[in-house]
């Protein structure tokens, strides 16, 4: 009896033991990422990365119009396209492409009025993903929004203020980390286009 | 001892999955997606700024018209009156620094084409052209752009801008132009900046005093527009806005951003307030006024690249 006690003792303690490490094997596992999307171990440079979102900017416009002139809201909406396209343009040439660092900051400055260039060219790590670049294979945006507010004259937009904000994900050999970029830029319209004609930028984890 | 030796180990092992169960139970909740798992900082914090560098200085003349006023019964164009607020506005851009040159309309200088007159007729003669004219050939500095409002413009430009500060430097109770501020740091309706800008019969020093209450307007305005901005960057657009509306100019639009946008960063106080040096006199039993020969030193001076 005692021996049976034992070991029936023995083997109920032995499957409690069991079930409760189980158990709590189970609930760390749950904690630490078991209820993850993609189930992959936490901060692994192995970990699969997590679907990309396209690059897709939420803009907001608001228009100042002359009197005479369209009506604000029809003003805004006929600045809109462009201005989305101007700063998806941005976002991909100073993040999603430039990962890796080989396509250069040409692309970039190019966005630049001409007499802010230079200046812009000395200030790529508060413009962009800057000297991070080449340890970067891959930046996964999760948010790009932006307010506008457009000078419309002469029939058409001819600058505009912009508060931009990004975040993305950036994936390098040692796993991965965040990006972040807070500018407001002041663009001068070109033609069909725009160009940043000065900026107050900043990368970088948020204050 | 050997008989027991597998329990033991079994329970060891227990113990040590227990323990590690609960290490990883009682562990911070870790990442749950590929985007929480910020492992490695990948961005440090840079933050960085920038407004235009133009070439290296900007001279623009500030044109005040007497007419196209409809408000205060001013009739005509702009560009067909009289010039009664002349200044020059120098930009060292490079320095971020400048001066507001402000020049009597009294004053008597020879205008190309019409001998020697007032200053202010040149306009009324030739429109802005011929002022622009007259004032590099008395002054020897290239005028890269002018900018000319009225009456009724100056007053909707202050009222539309909320008010604008000025440091008001004397006591003015001014019947004719209806003046009546106390000195000291004032913030101007439209109406009291006009007639600001106007006073002139009460003052001691005449025309000499208007000119140089011109100028503190001109700089009252920036204060108040850097400040606005510095609130809200897009009051860049409103400024703008209001300017396109109540200003005449021959500043292409992309220059006029880029100044506007320059102007954010040159500090009021790097911008010398200069009344020409004059004296009140007399030409043909007219009232005139003439510039002393520390007018034309400090011409040489501004040509020469120096700010005054």
């Amino acid at each position: 009896m005692i021996v049976a006690a034992r070991n029936n003792s023995k083997l109920s303690m032995a499957g409690l033991a069991g079930v409760l490490a189980g158990v709590l094997l189970a609930a760390g596992c749950t904690s630490g990422g078991g209820s993850g999307t993609d189930g992959q171990a936490p901060g692994s440079s192995a970990a699969p990365a997590a679907p990309a979102q396209p690059l897709k900017v939420e803009l907001v416009t608001t228009a100042k119009v002359p009197p005479g002139g369209p009506s604000p809201k029809r003003a805004a909406k006929q600045a809109e396209p462009g201005l989305e396209r101007f700063l998806d343009r941005y976002l991909t040439v100073a993040f999603v492409n430039a990962a890796g660092g080989e396509a250069g900051w040409d692309g970039l400055i190019g966005l630049f009025d001409k007499p802010v260039r230079a200046s812009a060219r000395k200030q790529l790590d508060a413009l962009s993903l800057g000297a991070a670049a080449s340890k970067v294979s891959a930046i996964r945006p999760s948010r790009a929004s932006a307010r506008a507010v457009v000078l419309y004259g002469e029939q058409r937009p001819q600058a505009a203020t912009v508060r931009l904000a990004f975040d993305g994900t950036a994936d390098t050999a040692k796993g991965t980390g965040q990006v972040h970029l807070r500018s407001v830029l002041q663009l001068l319209a070109t033609g069909d286009s725009w160009r940043i004609a000065a900026f107050d930028s900043r990368t970088g984890p948020p204050k | 001892m050997t008989r027991r030796a597998p329990t033991l180990i079994a329970v060891l092992g227990l113990v040590a999955a227990l323990a590690a169960g609960l290490v990883v139970a009682t562990s911070p909740r870790q990442p749950a997606t590929a985007q929480d798992a910020a492992a490695v900082t990948v961005q440090r914090a840079h933050a960085g700024s920038a407004t235009p560098t133009l070439k290296r200085r900007v001279v623009l003349l500030t044109i005040g018209s007497d007419s196209g006023a409809p408000k205060f019964g001013r009739s005509g164009a702009m560009e067909s009156g009289r010039a009664d607020a002349l200044q020059l506005v120098i930009i060292d851009t490079s320095k971020r620094k400048g001066a507001v040159v402000s020049f009597p309309r009294d004053s008597y200088v020879p205008i190309p084409g019409h001998g020697t007159n007032k200053i202010n007729a040149a306009m009324a003669f030739g429109g802005p052209p011929l002022l622009v004219a007259t004032f590099e050939q008395l002054t020897g500095l290239t005028i890269d752009y002018y900018a000319l409002t009225s009456f009724d413009g100056l007053t909707d430009i202050v009222n539309k801008v909320g008010k604008v500060q000025v440091n008001v430097d004397m006591n003015l109770r001014d019947h004719f132009a209806g003046a009546f501020l106390d000195k000291g740091r004032r913030n101007l309706t439209g109406g009291q900046a006009l007639a600001y800008a106007r006073a002139r019969k009460t003052l001691p020093g005449g025309d000499f005093d208007r000119s140089r209450h011109q100028g503190q307007l001109l700089l009252g305005g920036l204060t108040t527009y850097q400040r606005q901005v510095a609130e809200d960057p897009a009051k860049v657009l409103t400024w703008l806005g209001i300017m396109r509306d109540e200003v005449k100019t021959d500043l292409p639009f992309p220059e006029l951003l880029r100044l506007a946008l320059l102007a954010t960063d040159v500090p009021a106080s790097g911008i010398k307030n200069i009344p020409v040096p004059s004296v009140a006199g007399s030409a043909g039993g007219a009232s005139v006024v003439r510039l002393l020969p520390g007018a034309y030193s400090l011409f040489g001076r501004l040509r020469a690249g120096s700010l005054g």
